[in-house]
């Protein structure tokens, strides 16, 4: 587990980020929506399984670079989440090896962390905290991520008050602030009004250094193509393709048999 | 090549790299309290009626129980209600860990789902809430203890250690129990009757001297019953606890917080897939 204070490094463009050796990921998961005790015990004896296992990645090796946004595209359950996991730390792989050479900060979902019930400042805290940030990091970065939240005074009032709008514009400045050396983002882009939309992508921009790398999975293709400089294309756990966005795009599209449509291209 | 930070690999079970570990736990420490003080003003103690409450519930709790000994046992004095005031109190710091820690993991899924951190930090979380609903009341069990005329003595600073074991077996029951949940989810909904067979098998409603030496024999398998008996001794009666109560609710205070810390530590990283 890496903290965002723990490491404040200099990465030079082409050095690497992140490597990912023939990885794997098996996991076992419970049948039952909820496991209980009740349940196991009624069925001992009778020999019927509780869990199945499910192969959510086999066999992907990858390596991120320095100054490189990567995207990560394929269809639902073709293991970009579980791959954003591992890369995280999240979840431990079943097979292979991961090594990250440098501070890592997720983007996998917004606002965790976040208590309604408390107000859109100390929330702030709250979630700056949960994502690894120390209070004087925080303290020192308060004004920026409440101007960039454009939440004015709203931002004293408790979040049960507030719009879903105004929810993510909030969780969305909390982690967009962090500058990690490489930024995790899943999904995250979608939030707010078309407004906040620009203004979250425009961040995703400046955080586009060389000495920064960004993994970003998105089923927004437009968003994937403007953004990120490599893509890979994962497919039931395995890699399928890697390349330059606009030829690994155009082979996931063909291998769907979407076409380019404004459908795939829009945030979901 | 530099060397990387951090490198993942497979692991088959036992415990994650402590250094590490404990590193990025101490880093995180200000996320426990802060994450505690939130639960605290979700439960509305930030209000002036919400802290109130924190007093005011115990004490209406004592007086319930001490209504319902003095109708069973016919009599009743200014001792028994000091001691029932105190154990009770101190019980509930173990019955709210409890409570609070069963449901650390499962209700943090998003938390869990999202970010790398220690997961022990929630069920810490969850003690560190109990002890602050507890603080107020040790303050009242004090004021009680004033009013009633109990006596007073530099022995009550056995208090300190007797908290302390106290705080630990409260740890590990809740690091423990927040484990077990993720596997058997029901574990919640029996937890009251095991909270309620504690306080009535453990010396609240009476005291440890008053019950049968048949009986007592049996105690030794309840893990607070002799640190309940230690915690009355030192704050009713201002003596010292007995050196063997004080050794058998370390050992199990002990015990419990090495299994359980161990299970959840063995077990932490599979919580993600199994929420």
């Amino acid at each position: 587990m890496i903290s965002l204070s723990d490491f404040n490094h200099d990465h030079s463009r082409g050095a690497i980020a992140v490597s990912v050796q023939d990885l794997g990921l098996t996991y076992t998961t419970s049948i039952d929506k909820k496991p209980t005790l009740k349940a196991r015990l009624k069925s001992l004896g009778r020999g019927k399984k509780h869990t199945r296992t499910v192969q959510a990645l086999n066999g992907v090796t990858l390596d991120v670079h320095y100054g490189t946004v990567l995207g990560i595209i394929g269809s639902n359950g073709a293991g970009k989440s579980s791959l954003m996991r591992v890369i995280s730390g999240i979840v431990p792989p079943t097979k292979g090896r991961i090594e990250v050479y440098g501070s890592v900060s997720t983007l996998l979902a917004l606002g965790v962390g976040f208590n309604p019930s408390m107000t859109g400042r100390e929330n702030v805290y709250l979630g700056g905290l949960a994502a690894g940030m120390s209070r004087a990091e925080i303290d020192e970065k308060f004004e920026a991520i409440a101007a960039f939240s454009e939440l004015g005074e709203a931002i004293d009032a408790p979040m049960r008050t507030y719009s879903s709008g105004m929810y993510a514009r909030l969780a969305f400045s909390v982690a967009a602030i962090v500058e990690p050396d490489i930024l995790i983002v899943d999904e995250a882009l979608s939030t707010g009004d078309a407004k906040f939309k620009e203004k979250s992508l425009n961040r995703m921009k400046e955080l586009r250094t060389a000495d920064r790398a960004l993994i970003l999975v998105s089923h927004a293709l437009a968003t994937i193509e403007d953004l990120c400089n490599e893509v890979i294309w994962l497919n039931k756990g395995t890699l399928m393709a890697r390349g330059k966005p606009a030829d690994v795009i155009a082979e996931y599209q063909k291998f769907m048999n979407v076409g380019k449509s404004a459908s795939s291209d829009e945030d979901v | 090549m530099s060397q990387p930070q951090v490198v993942y690999v497979p692991f088959k079970a036992g415990l994650p790299p402590m250094r590490a570990y404990m590193r990025s736990l101490w880093h995180r420490r200000a996320f426990i309290s802060e994450f505690a003080r939130s639960e605290l003003r979700e439960q509305n103690f930030g209000s002036l009626f919400g802290q109130l409450w924190l007093v005011l519930n115990p004490l209406l709790l004592s007086g319930v129980y001490f209504l319902l000994i003095y109708v069973i046992g016919g009599t009743s004095d200014s001792t028994r209600f000091g001691h029932l005031t105190a154990t009770l109190f101190l019980f509930y710091l173990i019955a709210n860990s409890l409570t609070g820690g069963v449901k650390a993991i499962t209700s943090g899924q998003r938390l869990i789902l999202n970010t790398s951190f220690p997961r022990i930090m929630l069920p810490i979380s969850a003690v560190v809430v109990a002890i602050f609903r507890f603080l107020p009341t040790l303050v009242v069990a004090l004021a009680i203890h004033a009013i009633l005329g109990l006596p007073f003595s530099l022995q009550m600073l056995w208090a300190i250690p007797v908290l302390f074991i106290a705080v630990v077996m409260a740890l590990g029951m809740a690091i423990l129990i927040s484990c077990i949940n993720v596997y058997f989810r029901d574990i919640s909904s029996m937890l009251p009757y095991l909270t309620r067979s504690l306080l009535y098998l453990s010396p609240i409603l009476y005291e440890a001297s008053k019950i049968s030496s048949h009986i007592k024999r049996y105690e030794i398998v309840n893990p607070i019953f002799y640190l309940l008996d230690s915690w009355s001794r030192v704050m009713v009666h201002a003596q010292a606890p007995h050196p063997r109560a004080l050794l058998h609710a370390s050992f199990f205070a002990l015990t419990i917080f090495i299994v359980g810390t161990y299970f959840f530590l063995s077990r932490e990283r599979d919580f993600a897939v199994r929420l």
